[in-house]
């Protein structure tokens, strides 16, 4: 059958309110993306779908050891099982509930089919001049059936002079299929600040397209940090407005892939004002038969005068079968600003190689010490000493060496 | 403790090292001499293992094992060292954690305890002294943004940690000024004791001028072709290369 079928199906026989019929529609008049959509051109979604999923949530009882085993352990939990939200903390000054989009915006076939047919998220609100310490976890987990599509639609709002630190995690913990499609917004009051985390340790059944809208008010700073370490396939979509003069938006991203495993990071920074600023740093390491993509837009409007935008994006192809397709794009409309790109695709350094081996360093220790180098340029940027040292971690076991440097 | 015979050497196809012949004990220094493209790079190369090089025929016997049997990192364990003619830039590692690293792993090889943090931070701290060397330097990345002098004084620093020995140096007095080359090779000379053994390979007579060497040998043409002692190197300030150079060539019918 395949999914859109499934999605006709599901949508035919459920109870689902009629009012986000409008999304409904543009989904089915645009349907799936293709190769020759520009957005969507070496990332294809064919193989996805034609495979069946069941779009009502029918997972298997998860217990609280699978909660500890999946969490970082860093203290607040908001945790969604199965689709359905399990436990919201209690934070003072912060309003924690599901999110009900009363007018879902969408913008392209994925995200209309997640305005039409989502019915859970989360929506937290930061009130004024609140400062939250400890980072907040946010932890999706499903045990499914069988094959599951599921949606998500998330709202955040950081309210003005308020500061918070969250990591988010999406985990699969079986082996039926689980597709996410996820939307996630970010509004930015005044002078808010807020460092989001994104851990994608995902697993082999795990299929991830991910929006996160991130719209910033004056004077406001945003740090997105993508830690794309494992999945069978993941499209990251990140997309920074700033509405206000003197924002700051910071992009990091370290993909480390292996296998047959897919990863598209796709990135688009809309500067409206003047004196703002963005950094953007994506360092992709592609190990196997895995193959990553990654296409960063700026752009620059007319009234967007002394802007400094930066943009690198760096890969280290480590197999003769990987690959990465990396595509810059910057469109510059005003002319006092100070832009730059550059994109890099390469192997490790022979000379360097050699010349640590003369120092007693083996080829294989070498190697892990060069590499582990390349990434970290991107993992110093995070400030919670428990992702970094996750993360740390991770890169060790994904490169299978051992950093205890 | 080092014994090079017949080595031949070539890089795609084309022969550098015809013939090498030398015999180092420790207690020694050895210059070798010789006009640009004599071979001398190639020769330390070759001594350090480097794969892009393909050894055609020869031994180098070092302490009765061949080198060529080993890897480059086997060799640095044995206790070779090549301070490098044009050290390479690592970003991403700290010249601290280099050291570290590859002390750490010299002495899990020989069966050796790990050494602590702080012996190892006093025992750097004492070295860096010794070459003048400023204390912020160890947390910079590896030759990154290094001034040529920098990058040669690392080399010795890194020398002086590791304690070869048989040391290697490949024009380590060029990009030095006469400052730089007076702490260098005063660090090569008190390092220098009755159990190692010294290559200096150079252009130049300057760097002799601070270390002495008991031999001084010319390589020209992938071949020694003339050896003597330290006045041997004044000559050929004096003289040039030509004279030498003439009679060997008649000799090897070039």
């Amino acid at each position: 059958m395949g999914l859109l079928e499934n999605i006709k199906e599901y949508r035919e026989s459920s109870t689902i309110e009629s009012k986000n019929s409008a999304a409904y529609s543009k989904f089915i008049e645009l349907g799936f993306p293709s190769v020759k959509n520009e957005n969507w051109k070496y990332t294809s979604l064919k193989k996805i779908i034609s495979t069946d999923f069941q779009i009502e949530q029918t997972g298997e009882r998860i217990t609280e050891d699978d909660i500890k085993n999946s969490s970082l352990s860093l203290g607040e939990k908001l945790v969604f099982l199965n689709g359905e939200l399990y436990c919201n903390p209690e934070i003072s000054g912060v309003k924690i509930d599901v999110f009900k989009d009363e007018n879902p915006k969408y913008n392209d076939a994925v995200t209309a089919l997640n305005a039409a047919l989502s019915t859970n998220g989360y929506s937290i609100t930061v009130e004024e001049n609140i400062i939250i310490k400890e980072p907040l976890e946010i932890l999706f987990l499903t045990k499914n059936k069988s094959n599951n599509f599921i949606q998500y639609r998330n709202n955040i709002v950081i309210k003005e002079n308020s500061n918070i630190k969250i990591v988010e995690q999406t985990k699969n913990l079986n082996n039926n299929i689980c597709f996410t499609n996820m939307v996630t917004t970010i509004e930015l009051k005044n002078r808010a600040t807020i460092e989001f985390n994104k851990l994608q340790d995902n697993s082999k059944s795990q299929i991830i397209v991910d929006h996160t809208n991130i719209n910033q008010q004056k004077d406001s700073n945003s740090t997105i940090n993508t830690l794309l370490f494992g999945g069978a396939f993941t499209r990251n979509n990140l997309n920074f407005t700033q509405y206000g003069e003197h924002c700051e938006s910071n992009m990091n991203g370290i993909v480390i892939l292996d296998n047959n495993e897919f990863g598209d990071n796709h990135t688009f920074m809309d500067h409206l004002k003047a004196n703002c600023e963005s950094n953007e740093l994506y360092k992709g390491i592609y190990l196997g038969k895995s193959k990553g993509v990654f296409n960063g837009k700026i752009m620059v409007r007319p009234d967007a005068q002394k802007i400094n935008a930066f943009q690198a994006n760096n890969n280290l192809l480590l197999s003769d079968d990987s690959s990465i397709n990396s595509k810059p794009q910057l469109e510059i409309y005003a002319d006092d600003v100070k832009c730059s790109h550059g994109c890099t695709v390469g192997q490790l350094d022979e000379g360097a190689l050699f010349y640590m081996n003369t120092r007693g360093i083996s080829k294989k220790d070498a190697k892990a010490m060069l590499t582990f180098a390349f990434a970290a340029e991107a993992l110093d940027k995070i400030s919670i000493p428990v992702i970094y040292n996750t993360a740390k971690e991770l890169i060790s076991k994904k490169l299978n060496v051992d950093l205890s440097f | 403790m080092l014994k090079i015979e017949n080595l031949k050497a070539g890089i795609e196809g084309v022969e550098i090292l015809k013939g090498v012949n030398l015999s180092v004990n420790s207690g020694e220094v050895h210059a070798i001499m010789g006009p640009n493209g004599s071979g001398k790079s190639t020769l330390a190369s070759v001594i350090a293992g480097n794969e892009c090089y393909e050894v055609g025929a020869g031994s180098i016997l070092f302490e009765g094992e061949d080198l060529l049997d080993l890897d480059p990192d086997q060799r640095a364990h044995k206790g070779v060292f090549l301070s490098f003619q044009y050290p390479v830039e690592i970003p991403g590692i700290s010249v601290s954690n280099f050291i570290k690293t590859a002390i750490t792993e010299k002495r899990k090889v020989l069966g050796l305890e790990p050494i602590s943090a702080k012996d190892l931070l006093s025992k750097m701290r004492e070295k860096m002294e010794l070459l003048n060397i400023k204390i912020g330097y160890l947390s910079r990345n590896m030759n990154e943004g290094f001034s040529g002098g920098e990058k040669k004084r690392n080399e010795i620093f890194q020398m002086a940690m590791m304690k070869p020995k048989l040391a290697i140096l490949d024009e380590t007095d060029s990009g030095l000024d006469i400052d730089a080359l007076r702490i260098v090779a005063n660090g090569v000379n008190k390092l220098k004791n009755k159990d190692n053994a010294t290559i200096i390979i150079t252009h130049y007579q300057r760097l002799l001028d601070y270390i002495i060497p008991d031999f001084v040998h010319v390589l020209h043409d992938g071949r020694i072709i003339k050896s003597g002692g330290k006045e041997l190197a004044h000559e050929l300030e004096e003289k040039g290369y030509d004279w030498i150079t003439k009679e060997a060539d008649k000799k090897w019918g070039c």
